[in-house]
């Protein structure tokens, strides 16, 4: 019982690393970029190649991170670059849409469909410590550790740096941010770049924990993260962390319990529920909702 | 062979049209592969489990599924853009996991055993839809569309009732969505709940986006080529799926208001070319 509890709260940061990623573009840009689960693949794969190689786990790392940014600077750039207008966001997430096509495509030429195992002694998977009874990896523990890091990081980048000033200034209104002489291109290049980094490093993460680099979970990821970052409120990267968290632990207790596939509903009827009767999040204060809406 | 590309063809011209009725007062759905996914199961259980005639049953599934829409809608609808999408997406992945957990209908395993969809009625049915949508757009109706879409407070104002029009349009979507939904049963005789999730959604939503949105062709033809295109590139074997996406992004990006949108052209060239006439109304709503 506790031990699924941690195991949710693991699989649950990786959650809030891919939606808070996400909120960055589309919560504060407006960006609905669908190829983000495809990132989170090549991130696996990513590792994969290094490790195979028989590189250190922290290059893996490293390159997935610099692999996956540079991905999402493709996207910014062939998906977003001329659709600039509101009306034609539709347009460019279809456009994402079909850029992961091509993506999953490629991997699936290199790598085949079958999830592809990491080049990684077993050791690492039984080597843990015991925390009140229940068995804790350090796997488990690092995942958790780099993805509170990240997240922390990313708070403090967006509230407190010149980037994260810059980024807010874009999202309220590019026009007038760029007339201020804010560089909004390049503003939401950064972003892309971040966003796709989380999202990457979420992606060797996710590989690390279950052993495997899977090809074809790039959409249930994407989607999930899509309605923990809506549940949590568009932009609010608090909320993204707490709803992430949330469904992680819930779902690792349906399984326990012998409800999987009823999980899944779980999080979407909770998604309905809130853009209902909260359409502006659950962690949103008033004040900020009379902002938004 | 012929004959199955003309019956997915037309199912998929359904499809498109579904989304595109939606799309007239300015929603976008994401959800209407839920739609398709009643039609298909509930038009299937009566055909295989109560021994009715097809058509009977076809009808059955667009009346099942209207009333859904139109309960499912009117919440929804509440929602404006990126949340309706949202809410959309929802229903989709809540239908293809309930369904996957009805035991009666076959659950994962998938419910097989119908049969019966021939290319006339299939072409039938694309006809008789097609006329429907041709009588709204020569009907009042289309303008009070139109204007919802323009601008939902001025429509309003005009004495629209603003809301009633955009269920019902969600419900005929729906229904549309069934009717394909009920063909596709029973062309397929055998079907899964994965047939019906958001990714058929988001296919749907591309034949209109890359046909164009502001007439009843557009989507259509935009149908049309995403069926037979990957026929037409099959001689490039393993590279076919890169090469498809590869086309879709180039083409939105070229034709980035669709294929065949002749309105905006017009309107554009009599407004003086005013180069990006949606910018105003962006910033308006860009959060609703």
């Amino acid at each position: 019982m506790f031990e699924q509890i941690v195991n949710g709260i693991v699989l649950g940061s990786m959650y809030s690393l891919i939606a808070i990623g996400y909120t960055l573009v589309f919560g504060l840009l407006d960006k609905l970029n669908m190829a983000h689960g495809e990132v989170f693949v090549a991130g696996g794969f990513v590792g994969v190649f290094v490790l195979a190689n028989d590189l250190p786990l922290w290059v893996a790392f490293l390159v997935a991170a610099l692999i996956g940014g540079l991905l999402g600077l493709l996207i910014e750039f062939v998906s977003f670059r001329k659709f600039k207008t509101q009306d034609a966001q539709l347009t460019a997430a279809l456009s994402t849409v079909a850029l992961g096509m091509v993506m999953t495509d490629l991997i699936q030429k290199v790598w085949g469909t079958e999830p592809v195992p990491l080049k990684i002694s077993p050791s690492v998977y039984t080597s843990g410590f015991d925390f009140f009874g229940a068995k804790v990896t350090y796997v488990q523990l690092s995942i958790l550790f780099i993805s509170i890091i990240l997240m922390y990081l990313l708070t403090i980048m967006v509230q407190k740096t010149k980037i994260g000033r810059f980024m807010r200034a874009v999202s309220e209104n590019t026009v007038s941010s760029s007339l201020l002489g804010i560089n909004a291109a390049r503003v939401i290049q950064v972003t892309f770049f971040i966003s796709s980094v989380l999202a990457a490093i979420a992606g060797i993460m996710f590989a690390l924990r279950t052993g495997v680099a899977s090809s074809t979970v790039a959409l249930t990821f994407a989607l999930k993260a899509l309605a923990i970052m809506t549940i949590g409120g568009l932009g609010d990267l608090r909320g993204a962390l707490y709803v992430g968290l949330g469904v992680g632990v819930v779902e690792a207790l349906a399984f326990h319990v012998g409800f999987g596939s009823i999980a899944d509903l779980l999080v979407w009827i909770l998604l309905i529920v809130t853009l209902i009767f909260k359409p502006a999040g659950l962690f949103t204060k008033k004040s900020q909702v009379e902002i938004r809406v | 062979m012929t004959s199955a590309y003309i019956v997915l063809t037309c199912i998929n011209i359904l499809l498109a049209w579904s989304v595109y009725i939606i799309m007239l007062t300015g929603q976008v759905s994401i959800g209407n592969s839920a739609f398709m996914a009643i039609g298909a199961y509930v038009s299937g259980v009566l055909t295989v489990k109560f021994d009715f005639p097809l058509v009977a049953a076809l009808m059955m599934g667009v009346i099942v599924s209207t009333m859904a829409g139109a309960l499912i809608g009117f919440p929804a609808l509440r929602l404006k853009g990126v949340y309706l999408i949202m809410v959309t997406i929802g229903i989709a992945a809540s239908v293809e996991t309930l369904i996957q957990n009805i035991p009666y209908v076959g659950g994962v395993g998938g419910f097989g055993g119908m049969f019966g969809t021939t290319v006339t009625l299939s072409v039938i049915c694309v006809i008789i839809v097609c006329l429907i949508l041709l009588w709204i757009s020569r009907t009042p109706l289309q303008r009070i569309l139109e204007a919802i879409r323009e601008d939902e407070r001025v429509a309003a104002s005009m004495g629209i009732n603003v809301t009633y029009v955009k269920v019902c349009a969600f419900a005929i979507g729906a229904g549309i969505a069934a009717l394909a939904g009920g063909l596709y049963a029973h062309y397929m005789t055998y079907i899964y709940p994965e047939n019906f999730g958001i990714w058929a959604s988001i296919q749907m939503l591309l034949y209109v986006i890359l046909g164009g949105t502001n007439n009843l062709w557009g989507p259509a033809f935009g149908a049309v080529l995403m069926t037979l295109l990957p026929e037409y590139i099959r001689f490039l074997d393993e590279w076919r799926v890169t090469v498809f996406g590869v086309l879709i992004v180039v083409l939105l990006l070229f034709r980035p208001e669709g294929l065949l949108s002749f309105r905006t052209v017009t309107a554009r060239i009599r407004n003086g070319r005013v180069s990006k006439p949606a910018e105003g109304k962006g910033d308006q709503d860009g959060r609703a």
